[in-house]
């Protein structure tokens, strides 16, 4: 992603990740849903609702592959969903395609 | 004897004996006389002939019309009367005596008909009394009965000779085949009462089964069941228990078959090792590819720059074809799951109803359905999942302290939505997470499952959400697989008139050639019997009238046996004319894709197998079924009864022996007539009434059966 002009901050857990959106204010979150503690459904919902208005855009990645996942992920406030196996250009360029019609 | 005959037979002796009499007294007296006076006498005669003539003539005819009036007044309607108390005391109490004769004859039968009005009072109050006294009795049986029925095994209970005793219907499906989807059996295999087993299972398993039975119980291993496995009638695998059925003193009385069908669960099992083999095969060769890849990466720091390409370039491509791997091995993992813990499919409008009611009555919380001529089905175990959806309801009343909640429910892509919706804050993720591992106990019901396993044994998902611009109303969202809706079943009506056949005597029922001393001295009440009717074209056998429809039941041990009926269409390979239309209801393109006779008659020929062919006015129905003979090569060579002899044998003094009079008479109400199912079944209850009235004539044998219907007076006919 640095490759590609974005600044990025990484965060290993869901508590972790909430910290630094507080701290890093990002344009767009890549947010896995299997994470330890508190999954990435509920950083997402958690996200949505102290950020209200801040336009950030959250990609969920998850290696379950179901459609249900996605139409959850989608109603609590996610933008875009990719599931694992994915090349890095997929990602740049669901991201990319993201941040352009924000702006 | 017919009794009109009787009744000349007795006017011709009794003329004859009066004339001779007279004759033999005159002629005493003629010789007793000198010849002056014969001379005297002889010109008395001769003078005044005219006179002594007259006088013998009138004598003769008052005699005549008082023999006449006597016997048609008192002897004719007396016999008729017996008959007619008979039928009141044996069979069908009901019966009513409507005579015609002499004074005391009709007052005779207003008292016969007072006293059976009393008796019949009588025996319904006993009757009622029995009734009440069985009812417990009945009830367990009837829930044994259900259970039985009920049961997704099959089972069969046989004696030592392999004679079925018991069955239930699903060790019907399974070994005797697929019911179409009127309810006929297009297979030629048949599971009844009586029946033998190994029709339809291979002797030899089950004798190989029993000999280890056999021997286990000579160890007293406590497990003496044996195993086998059978290909059941619509190829699909059985597993079969075998286990003894013993007496109290240890010897083998018969023997169970519990019949489990394990085609499905084998086919998922051949897919997952399939799967499984395949996968650690692929994902062997990319990861050994990779690895290898890497160690030279790893092993020789120092390689050139196009060596290095060439294997990142490996190591890209394995990668991305393990992607594939996994994506290519989707299996229908829930039909694998849910082998053990099946889900049903229903409407989700009742689910939903039920869950109102429910919520209502225990957590007193009133819920409106909205949108109502929703279609939406889904497939749930539906006590777990209103458990489910019941405790999600109580902890949302917890939190938000309301009591007035709406359901939703719409379908979208492959998900049936079901809202839960109220005025107010969502629900977070995180207390929804507090919910899923506690046990979905309310005060006195529910599951000891978890809200999260009984969402993931749906394949379900559930979260709370508030909408976009409507932040007062918050959805708590069970997302469930869509399921398409089961078709309708479609039902065929029948038309019923009111019509007889007449009566046909062009086969000789009495030289069939299967009768053999063991069947014909057994007793009338212990034999199985293949009741049968048949539709036709028409009337005339020879004439090239084809039989449309057989109907047929048995009877086993003196039991009507609905359960194990025939039922069949036939396509007749020509026009069915209006008029037996008119008759049997069956119009023309009812029998298109049928089978034929060739393919029927075969079928009809083993399922009356080692039984004793009944119907009514027989010769008709064997007729028919001879006319057969050269085409499908089946023959039958079953003792024939039939009921039409039967009647003339029991009430000669009947005029109407069709099935609607003999039936009305019996008091025996007639669900389908002319179907020839409807008419097979009104004939073997009108069997089973003639059984006793028989045997109160001395006829209990098969043998003395056909010797009497021989000598019915009807069986002498031929047209």
């Amino acid at each position: 992603m640095e490759q590609n002009g974005y600044e990025v901050a990484v965060a290993y857990n869901g508590e972790e990740a909430i910290e630094t959106v507080d701290r890093f204010r990002p344009d767009l979150i890549l947010l896995d849903i299997m994470l330890p503690h508190m999954d990435g459904y509920e950083v997402c919902q958690r996200i949505r609702q102290t950020h209200l208005l801040e336009g950030i855009k959250i990609v969920l990645i998850t290696a379950l592959g179901r459609e249900m996942d996605s139409a959850k992920g989608l109603a609590l406030g996610a933008d875009a969903f990719i599931t694992k196996p994915f090349s890095n250009k997929d990602v740049v360029q669901t991201v990319s395609g993201l941040l352009k019609a924000s702006q | 004897m017919k009794p009109s005959n009787k009744y000349w037979l007795f006017v011709s002796i009794s003329v004859a004996l009066t004339i001779f009499i007279v004759t033999g007294l005159c002629l005493y007296l003629w010789y007793q006389l000198s010849p002056e006076e014969k001379q005297l006498t002889f010109t008395i005669i001769k003078d005044h002939f005219i006179y002594i003539f007259g006088a013998g003539f009138v004598l003769l005819a008052g005699f005549g019309f008082l023999l006449d009036g006597i016997f048609n007044n008192y002897i004719l309607p007396l016999n008729k009367l017996i008959e007619e108390v008979n039928i009141i005391s044996s069979v069908n109490a009901s019966h009513r005596i409507n005579m015609e004769g002499s004074k005391e004859i009709v007052k005779l039968s207003e008292i016969i008909n007072e006293g059976a009005q009393r008796f019949e009072e009588m025996r319904s109050t006993v009757a009622q009394k029995i009734q009440l006294a069985k009812a417990d009795l009945e009830e367990e049986r009837n829930l044994l009965a259900t259970f039985m029925a009920e049961l997704p095994e099959g089972v069969l209970i046989c004696n030592t000779e392999g004679r079925i005793l018991f069955y239930n219907k699903q060790a019907k499906f399974f070994l005797e085949g697929k019911k179409e989807e009127d309810g006929e059996t297009i297979s030629g295999k048949f599971i009844g009462l009586g029946r033998s087993v190994f029709n339809v299972i291979d002797k030899n398993v089950i004798v190989h089964a029993l000999d280890e039975i056999a021997v286990k119980l000579k160890k007293k291993e406590p497990n003496a069941v044996s195993y086998f496995v059978i290909v059941g009638k619509n190829e699909n695998l059985l597993r079969v228990e075998a286990a003894p059925v013993l007496s109290s003193n240890k010897q083998l009385t018969g023997f169970l078959l519990i019949i489990f069908d394990i085609s499905q669960q084998l086919d998922i099992d051949y897919k997952v090792d399939l799967m499984l083999k395949s996968l650690s095969r692929d994902i062997r060769a990319s990861v050994a590819s990779i690895r290898a890849a890497i160690e030279a990466i790893v092993d020789y720091p120092s390689m050139d720059r196009h060596q290095r390409q060439i294997f990142d370039s490996i190591i890209h491509k394995e990668s991305v074809s393990l992607g594939e791997i996994l994506d290519g091995a989707a299996i229908d993992r829930s039909t694998h799951l849910h082998s053990q813990w099946p889900l049903v499919q229903m409407p989700a409008r009742d689910l939903l109803e039920t869950i109102q009611q429910k919520a209502e009555h225990k957590l007193n919380v009133h819920i409106d359905i909205e949108g109502t001529d929703s279609h939406e089905w889904v497939k749930v175990d539906s006590y777990s999942i209103i458990s489910a959806m019941l405790f999600v309801i109580r902890q949302v009343q917890k939190e938000t302290g309301l009591d007035h909640l709406f359901f939703t429910v719409n379908e979208v892509e492959n998900f049936v939505n079901i809202d839960l919706i109220w005025e107010g804050y969502a629900v977070t993720i995180e207390t929804i997470r507090k919910w899923d591992d506690k046990p979905l106990y309310t005060e006195d019901e529910g599951v000891p499952l978890t809200l999260k396993e009984i969402i993931g044994h749906h394949e379900a998902e559930i979260w709370s959400y508030s909408c976009e611009g409507c932040s007062d109303r918050s959805y708590l969202r069970f997302c469930l697989p869509a399921v398409e809706s089961p078709e309708s079943n479609v039902i065929r009506t029948m038309t019923i008139l009111p019509e007889s056949r007449p009566e046909f005597y062009d086969f000789d029922l009495f030289n069939q050639p299967g009768q053999n001393p063991e069947l014909d001295n057994s007793l009338l009440t212990e034999l199985t019997y293949t009741v049968f009717d048949t539709e036709t074209t028409g009337l005339d056998p020879k004439g090239g009238d084809e039989i449309i429809a057989i109907g047929a039941v048995r009877i086993v041990n003196g039991r009507l046996l609905h359960e194990e009926s025939f039922d069949q269409l036939i396509d007749p390979k020509r026009s069915v004319p209006p008029e037996s239309t008119a008759i049997h209801g069956i119009q023309p393109d009812m029998l298109v894709g049928q089978p034929t006779i060739e393919e029927v008659l075969p079928l009809f020929h083993k399922y009356a197998e080692d039984t004793i062919l009944v119907a009514h006015n027989a010769a008709f129905d064997m007729r028919m079924l001879e006319m057969k003979e050269k085409s499908t090569g089946i023959h039958f060579i079953n003792p024939v009864l039939d009921t039409l002899l039967l009647a003339a044998l029991a009430h000669p003094s009947q005029h109407d022996q069709n099935l609607e009079a003999i039936t009305k008479r019996f008091g025996i109400s007639i669900l389908g007539r002319h179907t020839a199912l409807g008419d097979a079944i009104a004939t073997a209850e009108m069997f089973l009434k003639f059984i006793p009235l028989l045997s109160q004539m001395g006829i209990l044998t098969l043998k003395e059966a056909r010797q009497a219907s021989k000598k019915t007076y009807y069986s002498r006919l031929r047209y």
